[in-house]
């Protein structure tokens, strides 16, 4: 996970997301904020670079985040200088600051009122239309954001961050065979994304364990193979594939081999997932191992995933010995 | 540019320049030479000495050592392969892509794909807000 201010902090860990929100003074006192477009000052001056204003916008969120939102208006008042009110990124970016600086409920509807408003005159501000299914969301009105979503993948059907929040809602609410369909979907899109291979995997299972259906099982377990076959020693894959293969041995220890899948994919028979299992093992305590060592090369893991791992293992060999 | 690749070619570049201006002191010489010697003999022809042969050996070594310094300070090679790559990714987050200087590449950007499950578009500011207050006040 990079902690740099190059990508999005969403999904950082907040000890990291206070550092970064912490070097807001440095960075907004280090340059003035004053972009010129005159031709001889653009010469003298040193070159702007993309980075610059990634960096300003990341800032931003982070700030909000750690609830610092003086440095955060000062940032978007620089980006308001250098790219004006009308682009639609700025005006998402305003959206999120008028969104955390909401006290109320009446507040919030008004912030909604003005996306609707905005959305009048250009129904395809794309970043508006995510905003607005984001604070649906966040407000509760669920069927009304998943409503707004499916309108906005009717004008831009190739978004996958829109198909993998639609996904998202629908799991929220239990409804897995949709929250499947729209992950499939960011799968044609996004066809070598392992994350999300593992994330139909895990989806996949917990359907399975709420319907009782087999053939779900088997797919979770096509599923976790693919991002294993696209990610070298994927730790989320392997761990999956641990399940899934325990659940169908428990679950038929016969095994299934008599069934054909709806591919035409022979369902793995009981030693070959007997093999899945203990190569999947294998390689989670390879790596449970190694990242504990503090070997250099392993030290890209996150803590949690390994902690959950080494319980995995845990629990797994207790119940061999009898 | 690590600090011994600068360094190599530095060197090369000095013993290179050296070698040029030793060939310039020679053909400046040649032709001094053969203005004396016309002005005492007019008829007779000094053949002109070719190059030394040790200026020559000097361009090619310089040659050599300024290739060599600037091939040190290329950058690590990256894997080829996508699942290589991506569990180079994985397993070594972004320790696995320091250039020359110790520092993040620029372009490494990560799992590109993490950003559908983190999904920044749709961010829930407020969501984020109250767990970060609340992480805070359970440090």
């Amino acid at each position: 996970m990079s902690s740099s201010l190059l990508h999005p902090p969403s999904h950082l860990p907040p000890g990291t997301a206070l550092q970064l929100s912490q070097q807001a003074p440095g960075i907004l006192g280090n340059s003035t904020g004053a972009v010129s477009s005159s031709f001889f000052q653009s010469i003298l001056s040193a070159p702007e670079t993309p980075e610059l204003w990634i960096t300003y916008e990341n800032l931003l969120l982070s700030c909000l985040r750690t609830g610092d939102d003086e440095s955060a208006h000062q940032c978007l008042g620089r980006l308001v200088n250098r790219f004006g009110d009308d682009n639609e990124r700025i005006m998402a970016l305003k959206g999120i600051l008028k969104e955390a600086d909401a006290d109320g409920p009446a507040t919030l509807d008004t912030v909604l009122k003005e996306y609707d408003q905005i959305l009048q005159d250009n129904p395809t501000n794309i970043p508006i239309l995510k905003r607005r299914v984001a604070l649906l969301r966040s407000t509760g009105q669920i069927s009304k954001s998943v409503s707004a979503l499916i309108s906005l993948l009717d004008i831009s059907p190739t978004d996958a961050e829109a198909w993998a929040e639609l996904s998202d809602l629908y799991f929220s609410q239990g409804l897995y065979s949709q929250a499947i369909f729209a992950l499939e979907e960011v799968l044609v899109l996004q066809p070598n994304a392992w994350n999300i291979y593992a994330r139909l995997g895990e989806i996949l299972y917990i359907s399975s364990k709420s319907s009782g259906n087999a053939g779900q099982l088997v797919e979770a377990l096509k599923r976790f193979s693919r991002s294993i076959e696209l990610c070298d020693g994927y730790l989320r894959g392997h761990y999956g594939l641990k399940l899934t293969a325990k659940q169908l041995l428990s679950d038929f220890p016969a095994g299934l081999s008599n069934r054909i899948d709806s591919d035409g994919f022979a369902v793995p028979d009981v030693t070959t997932l007997k093999r899945l299992d203990e190569m999947a093992t294998e390689k989670l305590a390879e790596i449970v191992r190694r990242s504990s060592a503090g070997e250099r090369g392993w030290q890209g893991y996150d803590e949690a995933e390994i902690k959950a791992t080494r319980e995995l293992l845990e629990s797994g060999s207790s119940e061999t010995i009898r | 540019m690590t600090w011994i690749s600068k360094i190599t070619t530095a060197f090369g570049i000095l013993l290179l320049a050296d070698a040029c201006y030793s060939a310039y002191e020679h053909s400046v010489l040649q032709t001094h030479r053969a203005a004396s010697l016309s002005s005492l003999a007019a008829s007779h022809n000094a053949p002109s000495s070719s190059l030394p042969i040790d200026i020559t050996i000097e361009t090619i070594v310089a040659t050599f050592i300024v290739c060599l310094g600037i091939v040190l300070g290329t950058s690590n090679l990256r894997p080829i392969q996508w699942r290589v790559w991506a569990g180079k990714i994985e397993r070594e987050g972004e320790a696995g892509f320091l250039n020359n200087n110790g520092e993040v590449e620029k372009d490494y950007v990560g799992n590109p794909f993490r950003l559908l499950e983190s999904r920044p578009g749709f961010v829930d500011i407020r969501k984020q807000r109250k767990e970060f207050a609340e992480w805070v006040k359970n440090k």
